[in-house]
């Protein structure tokens, strides 16, 4: 399982990325269309780094799903914040893991 | 053997801009873009609609596109081209996950134990060279290509009336008939119809619109970068390999609308000794459960399509479905059991508790040891 991990991380790191950055536009720009897509991606997300046994994202990734189907119903810029913060959040933990990888260590 | 190197597989390319129209071919794929081989350019930010196949083996992946960067031709091995970065993320994931959408015929048929048959239509001895040195550059076990030649239509005619081959790859510039004439034969025939046919040649343009308007599934321009091609029928051998499940072997089918967890869960089925197919949508689920006719099914609970519950219990119910459904998910435990209750699935998997313990539930319900 090993080997496993060490080829499909740097795929989610990328992956995980793209999304995340565009969620965060997405609350940014308050794109309510994208709002329930973005729900789906974190859930998504959260599934895959579960599968790959990243235990630090998928809470996280589990919260901003949550926050982006309240967000989706809401449409207040307070739900809005909230969600951005979580983003960002979820954004420095992949940047933690994907930090390592590109110094190869 | 180690695995062919998928990012390196050709596939057609189709662009379709505002007043153009372009089929060419693409390499060198990455998580966000391609590397199109074309003459045609337009400003760097250009969007374009972009389809991806490979005709007869790939289904399409139609995805938006913007010219990322323009090269010009260089040495050989460096043809001239754009790369185009995707739209949307995941495109790269999608198109393997379509190419390792294998499965046995449909009609039962079995696929018997033989490499993977290629007929090389073309006079030239340099041409037929490269590729007796590629077949033993690239294909570590012996036996795993066999290509056989031919150095007119007449004789490739001949052979493919007599042989099956998998794959047909015609020069353009033949003798006596050219290869624009030979695939529009190939593609006439009942029975060679649906062999893929990869075009090459000097010709540029003119070549390549003749061979693809008479049937060429993809065209290559010449001078061929072999590493592509043989990386490419590397991929296409490996494929079929896959698609003879070996007697012994317990088969999972996986059903997740992300590629990403597909392409990791078969990979770690398959490491456990598994035979694994996988959907990534309803209509494919469906084939690949007919066709495939798994021990055991892993399905997702939620996904843009269906619920994965609705799916178990409609297979239960409906289809009569006696064989393991497990519920696989990042939803928390308490909500993941009772849906699986209510589906009447056989039990169900958080995807948080990772891929060990994905392959050890998968061992118990199939009663395989380690």
């Amino acid at each position: 399982m090993e080997d496993l991990h060490a080829k499909f991380l740097p795929q989610f790191v990328s992956l995980a990325r793209s999304r995340i950055e565009l969620a965060i536009k997405a609350v940014a720009d308050r794109d309510h269309a994208a709002i329930s897509k973005i729900g789906r991606d974190l859930h998504t997300l959260a599934g895959e780094a579960g599968l790959l046994g990243l235990h630090d994202v998928v809470p996280l990734a589990r919260d901003g799903e949550l926050k982006a189907r309240v967000l989706h119903a809401s449409r207040t810029d307070a739900d809005a914040d909230v969600l951005a913060a979580a983003l960002r959040q979820l954004e420095r933990i992949i940047d933690g893991i994907g930090t390592p990888l590109k110094s190869g260590s | 053997m180690s695995a062919a190197n998928r990012d390196r597989f050709i596939v057609r390319a189709e662009i379709r801009a505002a007043d153009e129209s372009v089929i060419s071919y693409g390499f060198d794929l990455t998580a966000s873009s391609i590397f199109v081989v074309t003459e045609w350019h337009a400003p760097i930010g250009t969007a374009v609609s972009l389809r991806l196949s490979f005709p007869r083996i790939l289904d399409p992946v139609d995805v938006m596109a913007r010219i990322a960067d323009i090269r010009v031709a260089g040495e050989p091995g460096e043809p001239g081209g754009i790369r185009l970065t995707f739209d949307e993320v995941g495109v790269g994931a999608r198109l393997m996950a379509k190419l390792d959408r294998v499965a046995p015929p449909a009609d039962g048929a079995v696929i018997e134990e033989r490499p993977y048959r290629v007929l090389l239509v073309d006079d030239s001895w340099l041409i037929r060279d490269m590729f007796a040195y590629g077949t033993a550059k690239f294909f570590e076990r012996p036996g795993a290509l066999a290509i056989d030649h031919a150095e007119d239509a007449e004789e490739a005619w001949g052979k493919l009336a007599k042989s099956t081959y998998d794959l047909v790859i015609v020069d353009y510039f033949l003798p006596s008939e050219d290869g624009a004439s030979l695939i529009a034969r190939l593609r006439a025939d009942a029975r060679l119809a649906r062999t893929p046919i990869v075009a090459i040649s000097v010709g540029g343009r003119d070549a390549r619109e003749a061979t693809i308007s008479a049937g060429a599934d993809v065209f290559v321009d010449k001078p061929l970068v072999f590493r592509d091609l043989f990386n490419t029928l590397r991929v296409l051998a490996e494929r079929r390999e896959r698609a003879r499940p070996t007697p012994e072997r317990k088969a999972i089918l996986v059903f997740d609308d992300s590629p990403f967890a597909l392409a990791l869960t078969r990979a770690a089925l398959e490491s456990a000794g598994f035979t694994v197919a996988i959907a990534a949508d309803l209509s494919s689920f469906e084939r690949q459960r007919v066709a495939f006719d798994p021990d055991l099914i892993l399905v997702d609970v939620q996904m843009p399509e269906a619920f994965g519950d609705d799916i178990a219990s409609t297979l239960r119910g409906w289809h009569g479905v006696q064989v393991p459904i497990l519920l696989v998910s990042s939803l928390d435990q308490t909500e993941l059991e009772r849906r699986a209750k209510r589906a009447q699935a056989s039990g169900y998997i958080c995807k948080g508790a990772g891929m060990s313990e994905l392959v050890r539930r998968c061992r118990e319900l199939l009663e395989v040891a380690p």
